[in-house]
């Protein structure tokens, strides 16, 4: 097989990929915002748990996540595709850092605005909707962007699970033939045709994001 | 690297009775000339104030002395000595003409008296009992002895200035150079940096103080140059230059700030 | 097969066997992470073409995930005649991945000292060697402390990638374990809450760290 038609093989495998990836940010952007919104909002015993619950997603090894929930799971009597356990653990784990950048942009932002939501006689959480989250949001989305990257690279983890994504063809291609410098070379090289624009986009946005802060005015 | 660095062939010595000499200085940044055809000299002893409005050259002509900034056309000796614009080392030099910054630029790392003693050990090359004894005396003159343990962040910004000149007044330069020294610091601390300042004129110290504060120069300045555009538009003792202006702008700007 | 909490414990000491090759590799590749991005970072001050050459190194080896990299590297070197152990593969292999990332720490580390430092060095006099010894290095090493300490972190929950090029580190452990004995669940869910708690150990442990740091600098 020639390179090219290694590469082909590999990106027979990315619909899994996408799909693993979408279904993760279908977990991962809800528990950022969420978790993010709440660790910013609350104190005491609700904080201590709501940090717990990231920490959880969080600090584990995302490897160790995916095996975990793929495993342990039907032998308490869930049983999950193999997309949808993967999509959880790693959207999950990505949520858990996002949350954490969700709540950076909130704290970021100058106390000002909100006490003039207050002054005029908003409701706190039309404050939040309408005053804090769209300006939170440009500080969030380069980081954000960045998560999703790490998304895109981590559903090379499902390939040891069985799923057939790009990683899995990769592998599969190297038993039918022993070629491994041009198959995990494409491989490779699969991976940076995807991620690369997505880092390249990531880096435009940041620099239209840091435009747009100056004129917010520094001390 | 030694004096031969620095020494031009053919230059010659204008010996101790100029500290400073700066001949037709021109510095460009890029196609922006920012120093136009500058001529100062300062004698061992003297207190010179630079003042102008801002973007005048004057932070850019003392930095030039000590070639923290480097000109491209023209002279400056110190001691009588040519400064080569273009010499790559130039710690001998910058050993005999001492600095004190806007920001005072302290280690924020090490203690106040390390901060004194760091150039000594390790420029000068002394012992350590010998370079802290140096530091003791200074930080003594400044009025800072108490605080030789601390590090500048414990410090108020007049104390920190003070050490700043204390650690530039420990390597024994033959001219001080002052740029802004009190416009970053609270009205109230301003004066006991100035006091500082005023006894080390009054000990003989030869200085060139780039300020606003006009009080200083009245009492403590030997001339006055007035900068603006790059240029010397005006140079008097205080006592022509406050009270008859020869120049239009000189006259703009005292009005200004006076 | 129901899950079997008391099969799930009697595996704990086997994996906590491996705790140790987890530190230590986390250990020397955090070292060489640290000291391949020092000399990124080094040789992109040096020049404009050095600069784009090692952006895009930088680039792709973060466009591509750590297992590729990880099995690129297994079953490449072999091919060309270099065979290395595996954990040596392993350390390798994360030095590379993670190096971007330091060489990105060093920079800010380095930026972060204000220029007013250097100018003040300078007209004390004191030589360039000096200046970088005793001025640059103590301040930029403070500034790169937190950082990488969290990097740390990331490193050690990075090892358990590792398992899948055969290191015997505590993944590795509890993936053989199950290959023995068909029961996945269990070892998989103590090596989960091992790492979980290791990881917020550490983490936290840095975070003193930095809590210390912050103090030492009394501002």
């Amino acid at each position: 097989m020639s390179f090219v038609d290694i590469l082909i093989g590999i990106f027979d495998g990315f619909g899994v990929t996408a799909s693993v990836t979408l279904w993760g940010m279908a977990y991962a952007v809800p528990f950022a915002l969420i978790f993010g919104i709440l660790q910013h909002f609350t104190t005491g015993p609700a904080r201590v748990a709501v940090t717990s619950i990231i920490e959880f997603w969080r600090s584990s090894p995302v490897i160790v996540l995916l095996f975990v929930f793929y495993y342990s799971l039907p032998t308490v009597g869930i049983t999950l595709s193999g997309i949808t356990v993967a999509a959880m653990a790693l959207g999950l784990n990505i949520g858990g850092y996002g949350s954490q950048a969700v709540r950076a942009a909130l704290q970021s932002l100058d106390p000002g605005q909100v006490e003039a939501g207050k002054a005029l006689g908003l409701r706190r959480l039309q404050i939040l909707v309408l005053i804090e989250l769209p300006q939170a949001f440009k500080a969030m989305t380069p980081t954000f962007i960045n998560q999703f990257i790490q998304l895109i690279k981590g559903t090379a983890l499902v390939s040891l699970i069985t799923l057939s994504d790009m990683t899995f063809r990769a592998k599969e291609i190297s038993q039918l033939q022993y070629d491994p410098v041009r198959t995990y070379t494409a491989l490779l090289v699969a991976y940076f045709i995807v991620c690369y624009p997505a880092t390249i986009f990531g880096r435009w946005v940041e620099k239209r994001v840091a435009v747009k802060g100056r004129s917010q005015g520094e001390i | 690297m030694q004096v031969g660095a620095l020494m031009k062939s053919g230059s010659v010595s204008h010996r101790s009775e100029v500290a400073v000499d700066i001949v037709s200085l021109n510095k460009w940044y890029g196609t922006f000339h920012v120093l136009k055809d500058i001529n100062l000299r300062v004698k061992p002893g003297q207190q010179i104030v630079i003042c102008g409005p801002s973007g005048s050259g004057k932070s850019t002509l003392i930095r030039c002395v000590n070639q923290l900034e480097r000109h491209q056309d023209g002279q400056i000796f110190i001691d009588g000595r040519e400064i080569d614009p273009k010499a790559r080392a130039l710690h001998d030099l910058r050993r005999d003409v001492g600095m004190v910054f806007q920001h005072f630029n302290l280690f924020p790392h090490l203690t106040v008296l390390q901060n004194c003693t760091l150039a000594l050990r390790r420029a000068r090359g002394m012992e350590r009992r010998e370079a802290e004894e140096i530091a003791r005396h200074y930080l003594e003159r400044v009025r800072i002895p108490e605080q030789m343990g601390k590090y500048p962040s414990q410090l108020s910004g007049g104390q920190q200035q003070r050490v700043a000149i204390a650690r530039a007044l420990c390597m024994h330069p033959k001219v001080m150079l002052f740029d802004e020294p009190t416009s970053a610091l609270d009205p109230e601390m301003i004066n006991e940096v100035l006091d500082v300042m005023i006894e080390l004129a009054r000990d003989g110290m030869t200085m060139l103080c780039v300020t606003h504060e006009m009080g200083f120069a009245r009492r403590v300045a030997d001339s006055i140059v007035f900068m603006d555009g790059g240029r010397v538009v005006e140079q008097a003792p205080p006592s022509e230059f406050f009270t008859s202006p020869q120049n239009e702008r000189t006259r703009t700007f005292l009005s200004q700030i006076l | 097969m129901k899950f079997n909490l008391a099969f799930a414990i009697e595996t704990l000491p086997v994996i906590l066997s491996a705790l140790w090759t987890t530190i230590w590799v986390t250990i020397a590749s955090c070292a060489g992470a640290a000291i391949l991005g020092f000399l990124l970072e080094i040789t992109r001050r040096s020049g404009r073409v050095m600069s784009y050459v090692m952006r895009f190194a930088i680039d792709f080896v973060r466009s591509t995930p750590l297992l590729v990299q990880l099995y690129f590297l297994y079953f490449v070197l072999p091919f060309y005649g270099i065979t290395l152990p595996a954990f040596v593969v392993g350390i390798m292999g994360l030095s590379i991945y993670y190096s971007g990332y330091l060489a990105e720490v060093f920079k800010a580390g380095i930026d972060g000292i204000p220029n007013g430092q250097f100018e003040a060095a300078q007209s004390l006099g004191l030589k360039r060697f000096d200046i970088v010894m005793f001025v640059i290095a103590p301040q930029m090493l403070r500034n790169i402390a937190a950082p990488m300490g969290n990097y740390f972190v990331s490193i050690l929950k990075a090892t358990p990638y590792l398992a899948v090029i055969a290191v015997p580190e505590m993944l590795g452990e509890a993936m053989e374990v199950a290959s023995d004995t068909f029961r996945y669940a269990e070892p998989m869910l103590t090596v989960g809450v091992v790492f979980l708690v290791l990881a917020v150990t550490v983490a936290h442990l840095v975070r003193l760290m930095e809590v210390r740091l912050l103090k030492s600098a009394r501002r």
